[in-house]
């Protein structure tokens, strides 16, 4: 049997933490390295933060949707949310050198997963991210 | 502790110092508490340092909460310094590539007499 999380929250901060904790624990039970742990568990926390703050514009009282699954060699987060469609160009970032205060979330995303993918699916928002797995953890899970 | 956000402060003064001690989470529900303590400590002083030791987390609207106390500590010629940066928060700051930016001591002792 694969190992699959679904967490339905309302769009509060305050939820966070219980997402925070669910990923780093995966992350740990699946033999990822405690830096990256953190690391996962920070750019989920920071697509979340996005979701609240961006798509639902601060609104606290809509859905939204994080899966864990593993799949193969990988761990795939994916975030659903019925809200505004992202910027294009606050999904790319900004420059890193810049004393800036905000836009650095999708940035730490970026810095920590290995792959990032946004999609407009029919139920709204989809934000697909991945970390690969240790190699001999991965090979211990496909048996 | 605020049980939405995970996080406490509180402060103190040493040698005309005021230290800010940090405990728990930093996240998008905290961080707007503790920019506020910290910008109301510096209007009061001259130099406030900020104890994250017992930070066990901290996101980009934190990130983003420090870079304002910074910047205001900055246009007014005051002084702002962390300590106690480990683990998790030095992993950011390293992530965001802030550690150059902010003044980072080693040790209580370092950030008040610096």
């Amino acid at each position: 049997m694969s190992f699959h999380l679904k967490l339905v929250m309302p769009s509060h901060p305050r939820y966070l933490s219980i997402a925070r904790a669910a990923v780093g624990e995966v992350g740990l039970v699946h033999g990822l390295p405690e830096e990256s742990c953190h690391g996962i568990t920070l750019a989920v926390d920071e697509a979340l933060a996005n979701v609240i703050r961006h798509a639902y514009k601060g609104r606290h009282d809509q859905e939204m949707e994080l899966n864990c699954r593993i799949v193969e060699d990988r761990l795939e987060f994916t975030l659903l949310d019925q809200g505004e469609p992202p910027d294009p160009a606050r999904i790319c970032g900004q420059p890193l050198d810049e004393v800036s205060l905000g836009g650095r979330g999708t940035h730490l995303i970026r810095a920590v997963m290995d792959e990032v993918c946004y999609e407009r699916v029919p139920r709204g928002n989809q934000l697909r991210l991945i970390k690969y797995l240790p190699v001999s953890k991965a090979g211990v899970d496909k048996k | 502790m605020d049980m939405e956000s995970r996080m406490k402060s509180s402060t103190r003064t040493e040698k005309g110092t005021v230290i800010v001690d940090v405990v728990g989470q930093i996240d998008m529900g905290s961080s707007p508490v503790l920019r506020k303590t910290l910008l109301d400590s510096l209007k009061s002083t001259e130099s406030v340092a900020i104890n994250l030791s017992a930070v066990r987390y901290i996101d980009s609207s934190g990130i983003a909460s420090l870079l304002e106390v910074f910047k205001a500590a900055r246009s007014s010629e005051k002084r702002f310094v962390m300590f106690g940066v480990t683990g998790a928060v030095l992993q950011v700051l390293q992530l965001t590539r802030l550690t150059g930016i902010f003044e980072i001591c080693d040790t209580e002792e370092q950030a008040i007499n610096a």
